[in-house]
C-alpha cells in the first residue's frame, strides 16, 4: 500500500517537472536539468547498491562512464543511437558481473571490495585519458584520450537517425528514466529477489544459515546498480558529451555523498540529495572565491555530524514514525 | 542404521589452539543430544564446522554418510540443518514477521507468513510480529531466533545456549518446546543450566578442551566426577567459570 502511494507520488512529481519545467526554464538551464536528472539516476543505483545491497562500491563512476563511453562509442559506429541505449546499459552490466563474480564468489571481505571498486574506476580513468590519437578508435569512433568524444550523437527517434531529439525532448526522456528507475528499485526490493537481499545487508551469516547462498543476491543487485548507472551515463552523454571525467575520483566522490547526504537505506533521499547538492555546488560556483567542492564537503560534514543517518530517514523518522520491515522510500 | 550426522576425528585449529581436538560423535535421526561443556571448551567452534561457517583442519562431516565436509553454509543450511547461534544472529533491521517469513525459503509468499505466524504464536510471541528486532529485550530475541531456525522444520536443530538471557518463564518455554520439538527433529543443544539438562536429556556429551570427555546417560553423566571437576574448575588449569 505504501509503496503503492509512494510510486504514485513520484509519478505525479515526475509529470508536473515534465509538463512545468521546459516551459519556465531557458534551454541552458534545461540542459542542465537535465545533466541533474542523470545524477539522480547514478545516486538511485548506488542507493540501490549500498543502501539496500549493502555493497560499499567506490566505483559506481566506472558504470557511469562506461555506459556513457558505450553510448557514444555504439551511437557513432552504428549512425544510430536505438541500439546505443540497450549497449550503454549492458556494458556496464557486463563489466559489473565479470567483477562481481571475482569478488563474490571469490568471497573478498567488504574493505578490498571498496578498494577494488575504486581501482577499477582509476584504471579506467587513466586508460581512458591516454587514448589521444588517431591509433585509439573503436570502429568508426575515436575515443579522444582527454578530449573524451565531442561529436557524441544526442539520441534520435527509435529508427530514424535524421531525426535527433531536441533538448527539451532529452529533458523528458531523462525525467522519465528516472521515475522508471525508482519504480524498477521499488519493485524490486518488494520482490523476493530484493528482500533477500535486505535480509543478506542485515546479517549476511544469518542469511547464509537460512540456506541462501548470498554470493548470488549480491552479484545480482550490483548487475542491476550497474547497469542503471550506465542508464545515467548515457543521459548525461547526451546533455554534454563523454569525458575521461566521468570516471573521475569527484564523480565517484560526489555519489557517495548525495547517498549519504539523501539517506542511507532510501531510495529517493540520495535522488533528491543529487538534485540539491548539483544545484547548491552550480549556485556556489557562481560565487567569487568560493570552490564548489569545498561547500560539498562542508555539506557532507555537517551531515554525518547532525544527521547521521541523512536527511530524509531524520526527517521522517522526525515525525515519528516507526518504521519495522525492509520497506523503501 | 547410518547415523544423521556425524563427524570423524574432526579437528580444529586456530594457530597454536586446538579448540575442537580429534572429536567423532553421531547424532541419530530422532535424537536430542545435550552438548555440554566448560567455557571455551569448543562447542561452539564444532558447530561452526558442522555448519560451515568454518573449515575443520582435518577430519570429516558425514551428513547420512555423505561427506559435506567443507561445503558452504547455505548449502549445509539446505540439507536441513538449523542453528541457533550463541549470539543471536538476526536481522535487526527486519521486523519479526519477515524474518521467519525469510526463514521459510521455500515456501511461497503467502504460505510462507502463515506459517511464520503459525510458528511465532507456538513460541508466544505472535503479538510481537510487527515489531522491529533490534528494539527487543534479548530473551524476546533469542525466541525470534528460535522461531527462525524451527519454522523451516530442519532435520536436525542446533541450540547454541538457547536459553541464555531469557526469563524463567521463557526457559520452562523453551524447555517444553525442544521435548515437542524432539518428536520430529533431532536435536543438539549446549546448555550450562543442570536442571535445564535434566529436564530435556536423554544423552549428554561433555566436551573438555576441544575432547570428548565422556558421552553417557544423562544421570550417568552428572554423577560422573571427571564432569564435576571439569564443571568446577578442579584438576584443569584456571579457566574462566562464568556463563554468558
Ligand atoms: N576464531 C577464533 N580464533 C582463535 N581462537 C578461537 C576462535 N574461536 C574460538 N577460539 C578458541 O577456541 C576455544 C573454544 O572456543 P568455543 O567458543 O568453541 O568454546 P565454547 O565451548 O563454545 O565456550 P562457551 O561456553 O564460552 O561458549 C577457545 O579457547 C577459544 O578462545
Ligand atoms: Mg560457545
Amino acid at each position: 500500500m505504501r509503496s503503492a502511494f509512494e510510486i504514485i507520488a513520484a509519478i505525479i512529481v515526475a509529470l508536473a517537472a515534465m509538463f512545468m519545467l521546459p516551459r519556465i526554464l531557458e534551454l541552458f538551464a534545461l540542459i542542465n536539468a537535465t545533466v541533474y536528472v542523470s545524477m539522480a539516476v547514478l545516486a538511485l543505483s548506488l542507493a540501490l547498491v549500498w543502501g539496500f545491497g549493502g555493497i560499499l562500491c567506490f566505483g559506481q563512476a566506472a558504470f557511469f562512464g562506461l555506459g556513457g563511453y558505450a553510448y557514444a562509442v555504439a551511437a557513432i559506429n552504428f549512425a544510430d543511437t536505438t541500439l546505443a541505449v540497450p549497449v550503454a546499459l549492458a556494458v556496464p552490466a557486463l563489466v559489473a558481473a565479470a567483477l562481481g563474480y571475482v569478488m563474490f564468489f571469490g568471497r573478498i571481505s567488504d574493505v578490498y571490495m571498496g578498494a577494488i571498486t575504486l581501482t577499477l574506476t582509476l584504471i579506467l580513468f587513466n586508460f581512458v585519458n591516454s587514448t589521444a590519437g588517431d591509433q585509439w578508435r573503436i570502429g568508426a569512433a575515436p575515443l579522444g584520450g582527454f578530449n573524451g568524444i565531442p561529436a557524441t550523437p544526442p539520441l534520435n527517434f527509435p529508427g530514424d537517425p535524421g531525426n535527433p531529439l531536441p533538448p527539451e525532448t532529452i529533458f523528458l526522456v531523462a525525467v522519465f528514466a528516472l521515475l522508471l528507475c525508482y519504480i524498477l528499485a521499488k519493485l524490486t526490493l518488494r520482490s523476493r529477489f530484493g528482500r533477500i537481499c535486505v535480509a543478506i545487508r542485515e546479517n549476511e551469516r544469518r542469511a547464509e544459515l537460512l540456506g541462501y547462498d548470498v554470493r548470488f543476491y549480491k552479484l545480482g543487485i550490483f548487475t542491476l546498480g550497474a547497469a542503471m548507472a550506465g542508464l545515467a551515463g548515457m543521459l548525461f552523454a547526451n546533455c554534454v558529451f563523454v569525458s575521461p571525467t566521468m570516471f573521475s575520483l569527484f564523480y565517484s566522490g560526489q555519489i557517495i555523498i548525495w547517498v549519504m547526504v539523501g539517506g542511507l537505506g532510501t531510495l529517493i533521499g540520495p535522488v533528491i540529495g543529487a538534485i540539491l547538492l548539483n544545484l547548491l555546488t552550480t549556485w556556489a560556483g557562481t560565487l567569487p572565491d568560493i570552490n564548489p567542492s569545498l561547500i560539498l564537503g562542508v555539506v557532507l560534514v555537517l551531515a554525518v555530524l547532525m544527521v547521521p543517518k541523512g536527511v530524509l530517514p531524520s526527517l521522517t523518522g522526525g515525525l515519528g514514525r516507526l518504521r519495522p520491515g525492509s520497506g523503501a522510500r | 542404521m547410518t547415523p544423521l550426522l556425524a563427524t570423524e576425528h574432526l579437528t580444529m585449529r586456530f594457530g597454536g589452539v586446538v579448540a575442537v581436538d580429534d572429536v567423532s560423535f553421531t547424532v541419530n535421526a530422532g535424537e536430542l543430544r545435550c552438548l555440554i561443556g566448560p567455557n571455551g571448551a569448543g562447542k561452539s567452534t564444532l558447530f561452526k564446522c558442522l555448519t560451515g561457517q568454518l573449515r575443520p583442519s582435518a577430519g570429516r562431516i558425514l551428513w547420512r554418510g555423505r561427506d559435506i565436509t567443507g561445503w558452504d553454509s547455505f548449502a549445509i543450511a539446505r540439507l536441513g540443518i538449523g542453528i541457533k547461534t550463541q549470539v543471536p544472529s538476526l536481522f535487526d533491521g527486519l521486523s519479526v514477521l519477515e524474518s521467519v517469513r525469510l526463514a521459510l525459503r521455500r515456501e511461497t509468499r503467502e504460505r510462507a507468513r502463515i506459517q511464520a505466524m503459525a510458528t511465532l504464536d507456538r513460541l508466544g510471541i505472535a503479538d510481537l510480529a510487527l515489531r522491529q528486532v533490534a528494539l527487543l529485550a534479548h530473551g524476546q530475541r533469542q525466541l525470534v531466533e528460535f522461531a527462525m531456525v524451527v519454522a523451516p522444520e530442519p532435520e536436525i536443530i542446533i541450540l547454541d545456549e538457547p536459553t541464555a538471557g531469557m526469563s524463567a518463564e521463557e526457559t520452562a518455554r523453551a524447555a517444553r518446546l525442544i521435548r515437542e520439538l524432539n518428536a520430529q527433529h533431532a536435536i543438539i543443544v549446549v546448555e550450562h543450566d543442570m536442571k535445564f539438562i535434566r529436564a530435556i536429556a536423554k544423552t549428554v556429551t561433555v566436551l573438555h578442551q576441544g575432547r570428548v570427555l565422556i558421552e553417557d546417560d544423562v544421570e550417568r553423566v552428572l554423577a560422573d566426577r571427571r564432569v564435576h571437576d571439569v564443571y568446577l574448575g578442579k584438576a584443569v588449569a584456571p579457566q574462566q567459570q562464568v556463563t554468558v
